[in-house]
């Protein structure tokens, strides 16, 4: 869920990128170049008044161009040697920890590599890796897990943030509102392992207060941690309660967007509280759901590992393992790295297809994408 | 929002509401109270009440103090404080770094780079891979395996860039006609009339490093090297599987691994807590700052 607040930031990053104004500085020759090129006068504040100083400040507004005008591209990087020169370390960084692995992986994954054996001498098989990834059980057994996990997160913890957006955005009992707030945002910055605690601190079989609760209510104690039966629910559970919070954020965002007068208006026409979020507060947060959405299908392959991994165990990895956990488990514990890339691969492939669709579809019924 | 009195339906409304976000904040404050008392519950206590505590009748520290006799509490303490401090510090050169260059509009390329950027969002190659990287660059078993990969933050350095690029065009230009440098207009100007996205997005690096574990599962065998989440892990799933088998155990043990679990756990989470005044004034506006417009 984090890496969807992640993404909704980048995504309005994006948006700034179709300003059409520019502001910059200039030489004074380009100012020249570009009246000429757009035939048009500047407005006067624009060439600074004072032609006399060598270097002026422009406002391009009337030209709608991202650039200066008909200066050669090496003049232009030339120009701008220094600011390269200051990206050189943030270049390297994404170099050396980002793209390295994509790239070894695509090396890799056509590979058989064995322990003691180094990834250039290893002997290429070609596809091999990718299919054993169907051959493979286990590996399918953890590939419908994945989608089935993702699909009910995907159902139970679609709504609540959404729902709660709504409550907040409504409430006018404005003090009890923040403490409110205050209190569903905290569960967002503890760890999984945190979590894991809190869970077992309510649900262990032994001491956890649901069964203390149970017992002294004549009920029988029920395994929630060791029973293919419960551990779903309660993954998915601990999942909306650590991230609701955080996300409604994200909606609240943009309801505190609308004109508060569409409201005035829809009460003085004498519209229920129902109308009002059908009518007004739905659609416009409807961008945002299909942003959610878009990510959320583009994740499909992606059950939360992290989470997993320190929620299963051996009872019920049968409900549980995934294809996250399975390359820990396994691939990197086992030294099967071939399988294990070809997953990892795979899951990031079909995720980046998934993310263009959900983007096209998004583009076509909300009017707007992830780009 | 609405400034009126609430009357007849808008009241139920009101009051529908308001039972909602009462449950969803019950929901989220029992769990941590709950835990926080059974931490403070001495052994006989949870014996006498067969472990239906809710908050304890004689608080006592006992519990965190058998866990602070624990070096290796300490010593996972030390490296998650250290990684919680040079970690937000490199990325925060990094990502201002990036985020000035990237915010000057006439630069060739800015819309290739920002692409290639915002691709490793989308896209990683994999758990194995970052594996064998890891391997090559000999950071294995290494504290630095804790640093380094987290310096390209591709959303932090988003944040930043759009801030840098709202901040006021008359400022940097100012600069421009007496004459100055991109490094003098990124550390006179850019850096301190950013400081609020700083740190913003600091803050957010610093809660990301304080919960990591997967990266020291993933990297470091050494347990002396192991930061507090990943030592919180162990001591929690280290015998999760035979719960059911500890009713077999005596209580006192029972117990001692109850409250001492639940201590770690406040331990785990208190950096937080005091840290999330602070977050929340900054991660509302980290939130909205994209969606502010001219």
């Amino acid at each position: 869920m984090f890496i969807v607040s992640y993404l909704i930031r980048a995504y309005r990053a994006n948006t700034y990128e179709h300003e059409p104004y520019i502001y910059g500085s200039v030489r004074i020759e380009e100012i020249a170049l570009a009246k000429h090129v757009s035939g048009s006068e500047l407005p006067s504040h624009a060439t600074g008044g004072d032609l006399a100083e060598g270097l002026q400040q422009v406002h391009l507004g009337t030209i709608k161009t991202r650039k200066p005008i008909g200066v050669p591209l090496k003049e232009r990087i030339r120009r701008h040697r220094e600011l390269y020169i200051l990206f050189i370390p943030v270049a390297i960084v994404y170099i050396v920890f980002r793209y390295w692995e994509i790239g070894l992986g695509f090396v890799a994954v056509f590979k058989e590599m064995r322990i003691g054996q180094g990834l250039w001498e290893s002997p290429w098989v070609g596809m091999r890796n990718f299919q054993m990834i169907f051959e493979n059980p286990n590996v399918v057994r953890t590939i419908r897990n994945t989608i089935e996990i993702s699909l009910y997160r995907l159902f139970w913890g679609f709504a609540p943030p959404i729902i709660l957006a709504v409550v907040f955005h409504d409430m006018v009992w404005m003090r009890f509102k923040r403490i409110s707030q205050t209190l569903v945002y905290l569960p967002h910055f503890f760890s999984w392992v945190v979590i894991y605690g809190i869970v077992f601190a309510l649900f262990s079989t032994g001491t956890g207060f649901v069964n203390v609760l149970l017992e002294n209510l004549g009920f029988q104690r029920i395994e929630f941690l060791l029973s293919t039966r419960w551990f779903r629910p309660i993954l998915i559970g601990s999942d909306i309660w650590k991230t609701m919070g955080w996300g409604s954020i994200l909606y609240m965002a943009a309801l505190t967007n609308v004109d508060p007068g569409l409201y005035e208006a829809a009460v003085i026409d004498g519209a229920g509280p129902l109308k009002r979020i059908r009518h007004i507060s739905i659609p416009s947060i409807l961008p945002v759901i299909a942003f959610v959405l878009t990510l959320t299908i583009g994740n499909i392959l992606r059950a939360g590992g992290e989470q997993i991994l320190i929620f299963y165990n051996e009872a019920v990895f049968e409900v549980a393992d995934v294809i996250e956990t399975w390359v820990v488990r396994v691939g990197l514990g086992r030294f099967q790295f071939g399988v294990g890339i070809a997953v990892g691969l795979f899951q990031s492939v079909v995720g980046l297809i998934l993310i263009v669709i959900g983007n096209y579809i998004s583009r076509r019924v909300a009017g707007r994408g992830i780009w | 929002m609405m400034s009126f009195k609430p009357r007849g339906t808008e009241l139920y409304y009101q009051i529908f509401i308001f039972i909602i976000a009462l449950v969803v904040s019950i929901s989220a404050i029992f769990p941590l109270m709950y835990v926080l008392g059974v931490s403070l519950t001495s052994t006989n206590e949870l014996i006498r009440n067969n472990y239906f505590v809710i908050w304890p009748t004689q608080p006592t520290l006992n519990a965190y103090e058998r866990m602070a006799a624990n070096p290796a509490i300490w010593r996972s303490l030390t490296i998650s404080v250290a990684r919680s401090a040079i970690g937000p510090f490199l990325t925060l050169i990094i990502m201002a770094l990036g985020a000035y260059v990237l915010s000057v509009r006439t630069l060739p390329g800015r819309k290739q780079i920002l692409m290639l950027i915002i691709f490793t969002m989308l896209f990683t190659g994999g758990l194995i891979p970052r594996y064998l990287v890891m391997r090559q660059l000999g950071l294995l078993n290494s504290f630095w395996v804790y640093i380094w990969p987290m310096l390209p933050d591709a959303f932090g350095l988003l944040v930043l860039k759009i801030f840098i690029e709202n901040l006021p065009d008359s400022l940097l230009e100012s600069a421009d006609i007496d004459g100055a440098k991109h490094t003098q207009k990124l550390v006179y100007l850019a850096v301190p009339l950013a400081k609020p996205a700083l740190a913003a997005v600091g803050m957010f690096a610093i809660v990301n490093h304080w919960n990591a574990w997967f990266d020291a599962l993933l990297f470091v065998t050494r347990s002396r090297l192991h930061p507090l989440q990943m030592v919180l892990r162990n001591v929690l799933t280290s015998d999760a599987f035979f719960d059911a088998a500890q009713n077999v155990l005596s209580d006192a043990v029972r117990t001692n691994v109850v409250s001492m679990r639940m201590a770690t756990v406040v331990v785990g989470i208190l950096p937080m807590l005091m840290l999330y005044p602070f977050l929340q004034k900054y991660f509302v506006h980290g939130v909205f700052l994209g969606s502010v417009k001219e």
